[in-house]
């Protein structure tokens, strides 16, 4: 390492603290973004174009350390990140010392590359950069002519510092902090896979078919989705037969870049939770879209989202929390998130929109995937992407019934939207209980 | 290309099941593709843990440095008793406890509680030397840690098997203290009354007894076992 190296370090943003915090030997909170292109992969050219990309990425290019006080980054010269074979099972638990302490893996498998990156290096929207420009830099090395645009950055020029910072404490800057308790939500029960088992089930969807469904509703396609996972899990917990009925939450980030202008490659997200409360009555499915479409309208703006960004600054920029040692505070945020932060929702769903590329590039490109690998407990995660008009639903869990899947699809099925299934399950027949 | 009749969703060619509901695919027009690749690998990802022997290392060096230091002390000092010895083996006992956590890979857990077992007995036979009474170590300590292992390993065996229940697990605990306690019992009124009068270990027995029946009589009767997991799960 250079001396410039070993004075370079970088605090780990808002968000990007609880997620070692979170981390177990069975758990890492590890996301996957694939982008799969008309051709098979060269393994040797991706490696290249990887080894080609990432210096022009400095946060990613980093290992995760223990300060006394806090976790932070610092610069990663080792060999790697090495690009390999895909597996059945992925977001596996990362050891942070392991893969020569690197947090981001590489995959490739027939025409899909896949890049799964710890969450306290970037958000969805941030990793999307560094797998555009990754597979630009392949496609050029395959002699195609890729340019610097839409997503895609320039690996000769250097990082800009807006990529690098934490836009959170830019922009925290409300006057008001809410409150973050809020009542348990529902939770999916389920036989647990055997460990490390990640079930996939991923629908296909074209986009023009969903999007005039949702129109139809006179809804947006995110709120159209959240609706039909709400319906999903109010149907699950009525089979259930529960002693006591919950409320039933999405736990659903939103891209604060959209309110707030950042270029940041970090974590830049905050928390919503379109809910239903089926307590209160029946729901139809109207009903549930009209409550998702109106809190979507109502909380989903600057001054709320501020609002929830500030209290979590707050928190981190409290001296009384500042002083505390590291191993105190991970007691403490592990506690609060297993029994307060965990059972707030009952799912959780991300929705990355729609993926643009330039023209010379998306002649190459199929379509791209989002998991949002393995849920923190027993439930099941729902991540959406799209480009052109191919949308995918991918949903992951950990456990062997896919009763929310299926009521989800069924739905959009008896919606009008055609929908292709594709798995990683090795399925007996007549496994679910409920047909 | 093949929809699934309950779903409604079509499958991908390579897909002979439905992923949803588990119902079979049947297409005599397009029968299931078993050559092309499937959507996903089916070589399944090992998680990597790192080879870092630096805690096996400061462990060793530290309860080394100990061992050493007590030991030179006790030589050196003016003193009639060997109190090193007691610390000596404190800390051997510590590193073998610790062998599983220092190489994961290399020391099954298995053997690892077999191990313990043994340096606890050594440890044992160590402090009766040092402290030759009327005969403990054999007629108490030795029996009672040797059935102590056997029941421990036993545990193990039986929990770490996909199948056993919570029921299961919970009636063989029970069911390992109904003999232990009666056997410290019988083995201390050897020692020191020459005859078996069993008294405190009599209730602990009847009381597991009775616990291993109730969850015996559930783990048979499916319908209970379904009643109680439905009312008191959470």
């Amino acid at each position: 390492m250079n001396k410039k190296d070993r004075t370079t370090w970088y605090k780990l943003d808002l968000s990007a603290n609880v997620y070692p915090t979170l981390q177990r030997k069975n758990f890492s909170n590890i996301y996957r973004l694939s982008i799969a292109l008309k051709e098979n992969i060269q393994p040797e050219l991706l490696q290249r174009a990887v080894d080609l990309t990432l210096p022009r990425f400095p946060t990613f290019k980093v290992a995760l350390r223990r300060g006394f006080f806090w976790r932070y980054l610092e610069p990663n010269d080792r060999p790697g990140p090495f690009v390999q074979p895909d597996i059945e099972n992925p977001c596996m638990p990362l050891n942070f010392r392991s893969n020569n302490r690197y947090l981001i893996r590489i995959y490739y498998y027939q025409k899909r590359i896949s890049l799964e990156v710890f969450h306290s290096l970037s958000d969805g929207n941030g990793s999307l950069y560094l797998l555009r420009t990754i597979t630009a830099v392949y496609l050029r090395l395959l002699g195609h002519d890729i340019p610097n645009e839409m997503g895609v950055l320039d690996i000769d020029a250097a990082p800009s510092p807006e990529e690098l910072e934490d836009a959170y404490v830019r922009y925290a800057t409300s006057k008001f902090c809410p409150p973050r308790k809020q009542p348990k939500a529902y939770r999916v029960r389920g036989t647990l896979e055997p460990f490390y088992t990640l079930n996939i089930i991923c629908g296909v969807i074209p986009v023009d078919k969903a999007l005039q469904t949702a129109r139809q509703y006179n809804v947006s396609l995110t709120e159209y989705f959240n609706a039909v996972l709400l319906y999903a899990l109010m149907e699950k917990q009525a089979m259930d037969h529960p002693f006591r009925e919950r409320p039933l939450k999405i736990a659903m980030p939103v891209n604060l870049r959209r309110f707030f202008p950042s270029d940041t490659l970090r974590n830049f997200i905050s928390m919503v939770y379109p809910s239903i409360d089926p307590r209160m009555g029946t729901y139809t499915f109207e009903d549930i879209l009209t409550q998702v479409h109106h809190y979507m309208r109502y909380y989903i703006n600057d001054k709320f989202l501020n609002a929830d960004i500030t209290t979590n600054a707050a928190t981190q920029q409290n001296p009384f929390i500042r002083i505390v040692p590291l191993f105190l505070k991970d007691l403490v945020v592990k506690q609060f998130y297993i029994r307060v932060q965990d059972r707030q929702s009952s799912a959780g769903l991300t929705n990355l929109g729609v993926i643009r590329l330039s023209e010379e590039m998306q002649k190459h490109v199929e379509r791209f995937d989002v998991l949002m690998g393995q849920p923190f407990s027993a439930r099941t995660n729902c991540a959406i992407i799209s480009n052109q008009n191919t949308l995918t639903i991918n949903f992951a869990s950990s456990i062997k019934e896919t009763d929310v899947e299926r009521i989800f699809f069924r739905k959009l099925v008896q919606d009008g939207i055609p929908i292709k299934i594709e798995t990683n399950r090795r399925m007996e027949e007549t496994t679910c209980h409920t047909v | 290309m093949s929809y699934c009749v309950n779903c409604g969703v079509e499958l991908d060619k390579t897909c002979e099941i439905c992923p949803l509901c588990g119902t079979a695919v049947y297409n005599p027009n397009q029968p299931v593709d078993f050559k092309s690749p499937k959507p996903y690998p089916e070589k399944k990802g090992i998680i990597d843990s790192p080879t870092s022997y630096e805690f096996t290392i400061l462990m060793s060096i530290i309860l080394g440095t100990i061992a050493i230091v007590c030991g030179l002390l006790n030589h050196v000092l003016p003193t009639n008793t060997r109190w090193s010895f007691y610390v000596i083996g404190i800390c051997i006992l510590i590193w073998i406890f610790l062998l599983p956590v220092f190489f994961p890979k290399k020391v099954p857990i298995f053997a690892g509680l077999l191990l313990n077992g043994g340096s606890i007995a050594i440890f044992g036979y160590m402090i009766s030397d040092l402290h030759p009474g009327k005969g403990w170590y054999p007629e108490i300590a030795l029996p009672i840690i040797v059935i102590g292992t056997i029941l421990v390993l036993n545990f193990y065996g039986f929990t770490i098997h996909k199948k056993s229940s919570f029921i299961t697990k919970t009636a063989l605990l029970f069911g390992s203290f109904a003999i232990l306690f009666p056997v410290v019992e019988i083995l201390m009124d050897l020692h020191f009354q020459g005859a078996i009068f069993l008294t405190w270990s009599l209730v602990i027995l009847a009381c597991c007894i009775s616990i291993d029946i109730v969850l015996i009589t559930i783990s048979f009767l499916t319908g209970v076992r379904g009643e109680l997991r439905k009312r008191l799960h959470f």
